[in-house]
């Protein structure tokens, strides 16, 4: 489809090596692509600025118009009203639907829309089309996206007066490494390099620890551990990460997510408000793709409203002859979304677990993203981490750019002679990773929250006798059986020595290295013996491509449990 | 994919020679045959003592004598909690992947940067650190399974990984052939 893109990508590679060299290194900027919004910010030589576009907006809607004959984005395109963007020629929240299959419910939660998101529940990728003088003209999420980038990276040229190469990029906590090579195929097609990928609250974090030592240069103080428990919520995703911070070092400690965010939040109240809304827009007439804008613009507003007030009067006709006239209250908001506040607590919560934290020891706790308007929200983050005030020193909507710029700077080795700079962030595993073992089991040897970059091993061992063959099916998450994970690969094993079951040692490794590449190393030996009985196999992954929800159904079919793994109890 | 063929080639190579894919049995013994030295290395604070400390871990493990996770963090036994933080976070500026490049070392420092980060991992768990000063007083195995992983890696970080032959292969995004599109 786009074969050349792939050209140009791998051109920009040698460009940025021959330009590391030379005394002025290019600085990659920092991108945040958000479901509802996007920014875009630099570092211009003593801080971080964040670019505006012509029309003078630091914030600029993540869509994709299709009327016109070359496609254009928010970042270039001018909306003549917000209807224009429900008319279902623009396609976006691409951030929902990237990198995801027709059985997530996620993408189900996308049908709704204005624009065509079409399932066949078979585990293929979405269908996504734009209504263009009435012919549904298809696209991929993937395209969409790389047509936001080229417009994004063709305003930070202009501006820069210089060719743009490199970026950060922010990405959710929950996104699994399937998705995030849907990113990467998206950056390629716009021609960016990217140089990270960032779970969007470790930018943040990063952003965090530069404010803390600066404080510490001001006060000449010593530079104690400051440890912040940062959350976001946006229109997509809801992310969550506990990190430890000194002398500019930021350590995440633990990092929790989940694709939950103010589009659910307003679909819940849309539903609410019109309960039969879903089946009456599943046509997708242009009718009812009219109706749903008005009332879809209609909700957004009175949700608005009721972060400043207790209640709004909404009255909208939505044309058809179906009118919506109903008094609002913000218990009434709080209580549709329910769930969604809950799981927001369990996030949290986990988070903290996980980085083995307790309440009192919050330094700081950070409220981000559009959703940190909402006053449940506030009282929810504050009720859990025990903390009367959050933390004053960013601006809601712009410090995961920021922390992007900033990361940008540091890995592309730009020294700022205040030091600014001299950050560093440790990484940590947003998801675990393991094979499925021990029948339909996930068996996770990286677990999730490991330090970065990190190798683990573990050994398993044959489930038949003479069994020559072991199928190592790779999965990412947290679930306790493999259909509830994201699939990254599968590879078999050959040649093992025939042998009792039990008896020959299959050793998986899995490594992920300092720019998060993971590979699996599995090795066979033999009891008694030194040497690997057959040589052994590095695979880098993710492997799979589209269509990736039935591949592990399909092996299951044909293989059944004939060339299954168990895990080997460790003897002490 | 070419480094891909040398890398397996050598894990393999060196499978033979410290058989370390073994796990943990081998290695262990390989660590534990040799009497444990605690060194007393007095904490330092300036960038340039911060240098020297790194480098000596360093060479500690090319020599592949490996001492105690003391050692590693280049901190006293007794050292406080903020001490072993301080110490960590001090190895971390230097040895952590992304700082290395920027400086220029051309050497693989992951590895070393994981070593450090385990003997943090254990030293700054209070439960962890007394069952391996146990384990230290005792000059017995450790029950912990870290051993093995670094064990492993050891393989790795001394088998040559061609990072010259390929642009940007072990500290930044290339574009792979085999990545799925």
């Amino acid at each position: 489809m786009a074969e050349p893109a792939y050209t140009v990508a791998s051109d920009s590679e040698t460009t940025g090596e021959e330009k590391s060299s030379s005394p002025f290194p290019e600085i990659a900027i920092g991108i945040d692509i958000g479901t509802s919004q996007c920014s875009i910010a630099f570092w211009n030589g003593s801080q971080v600025e964040l670019m505006k576009n012509t029309r003078n907006q630091k914030m600029m809607r993540s869509y994709v118009t299709f009327k016109d004959e070359i496609p254009s984005g928010g970042v270039s395109n001018q909306l003549s009203h917000e209807h224009e963007m429900l008319s279902g020629a623009a396609i976006f929240n691409v951030k929902r639907l990237i990198g995801r299959v027709d059985t997530d419910p996620v993408v189900h939660a996308s049908k709704s829309l204005p624009f065509l998101v079409q399932t066949l529940d078979i585990g293929v990728r979405p269908f996504i089309a734009a209504l263009v003088n009435n012919v549904w003209r298809s696209t991929t999420p993937e395209e969409v996206l790389a047509i936001f980038l080229v417009e994004l990276r063709a305003m930070a040229e202009t501006q820069l007066k210089r060719p743009i190469r490199s970026a950060v990029l922010t990405i959710p906590v929950s996104f699994s490494r399937f998705q995030v090579t849907r990113i990467e195929r998206a950056c390629a097609m716009a021609g960016l390099h990217i140089l990270r990928l960032m779970p969007e609250p470790t930018a943040v974090a990063l952003l965090y620890a530069q404010q803390q030592q600066q404080t510490v240069h001001e006060n000449m103080g010593s530079g104690s551990e400051k440890i912040a428990l940062i959350f976001n919520m946006g229109a997509g995703y809801c992310d969550v990460a506990v990190t430890a911070t000194a002398g500019g070092v930021s350590q995440i400690k633990a990092l929790a997510g989940s694709a939950i965010g103010g589009e659910d939040l307003l679909q819940n109240m849309m539903h609410h408000l019109m309960p039969n809304s879903e089946s009456l827009f599943s046509s997708h007439g242009m009718n009812e793709i009219k109706s749903m804008a008005l009332l879809r613009v209609a909700t957004q507003d009175a949700i608005h409203k009721l972060s400043s007030q207790n209640s709004v009067q909404i009255n909208v006709d939505l044309g058809t002859g179906s009118k919506v006239s109903k008094m609002v209250t913000r218990e009434e908001f709080e209580e549709v979304n329910r769930k969604i506040f809950e799981k927001c607590e369990t996030i949290i919560s986990q988070c903290l677990h996980d980085a083995k934290v307790d309440t009192e020891d919050l330094t700081d706790v950070i409220l981000l993203g559009g959703c940190s308007y909402i006053p449940k929200v506030r009282d929810l983050v504050r009720g859990i981490c025990k903390k009367e005030e959050l933390y004053k020193g960013m601006n809601p909507l712009e410090a995961a750019v920021c922390g992007a710029a900033l990361e940008g700077a540091v890995t592309s080795g730009i020294s700022d002679p205040f030091g600014n700079l001299d950050l560093l962030t440790i990484q940590a595993t947003p998801l675990g990773i393991g094979v499925r073992a021990d029948g339909n089991n996930f068996v996770p040897i990286i677990p999730r929250n490991t330090t970065m970059p990190a190798r683990r091993d573990l050994v398993f061992t044959t489930v038949r006798d003479n069994q020559t063959e072991a199928l190592i099916i790779v999965y990412e998450g947290e679930g306790e059986k493999v259909e509830d994970n994201h699939l990254l690969g599968y590879f078999k094993i050959t040649g093992i020595p025939p042998s009792p079951k039990g008896v020959p040692e299959i050793n998986v490794c899995m490594d992920i290295d300092a720019s998060n590449v993971l590979r699996v190393l599995v090795g066979v030996i033999l009891p008694g013996s030194q040497h690997p009985a057959i040589p052994v196999m590095e695979v880098r992954l993710p492997t799979v491509d589209d269509g990736h929800g039935w591949c592990a159904e399909a092996l299951h079919r044909a293989y059944g449990s004939t060339l299954a793994l168990e895990t080997v109890q460790k003897k002490i | 994919m070419i480094d891909m063929a040398s890398a397996s080639s050598s894990l393999a190579s060196s499978f033979s020679s410290s058989s370390a894919f073994i796990g943990s049995k081998v290695i262990l013994n390989e660590i534990y045959s040799q009497p444990t030295r605690v060194k007393f290395h007095p904490l330092r604070i300036s960038a340039a003592a911060c240098t020297s400390t790194a480098e000596r871990t360093r060479t500690h493990h090319i020599a592949s004598s490996p001492g105690s996770l003391y050692e590693v963090l280049g901190i006293q036994m007794g050292a406080t909690f903020p001490e072993i933080k301080a110490a960590y976070r001090r190895l971390a500026r230097v040895l952590h992947p992304d700082v290395a490049t920027i400086n220029g070392q051309n050497e693989n420092t992951a590895y070393e940067f994981m070593k450090v980060h385990e003997a943090y991992e254990t030293l700054s768990d209070p439960e962890k650190r007394a069952d391996y000063d146990r384990t230290l007083f005792r000059q017995r195995r450790p029950l912990s399974s870290q051993f093995s992983i670094s064990g492993l890696a050891t393989t790795m970080a001394n088998s040559p990984r061609p990072n010259s032959g390929f642009p940007g292969y072990s500290t930044r995004r290339g574009w792979e052939t085999d990545q799925c599109w």
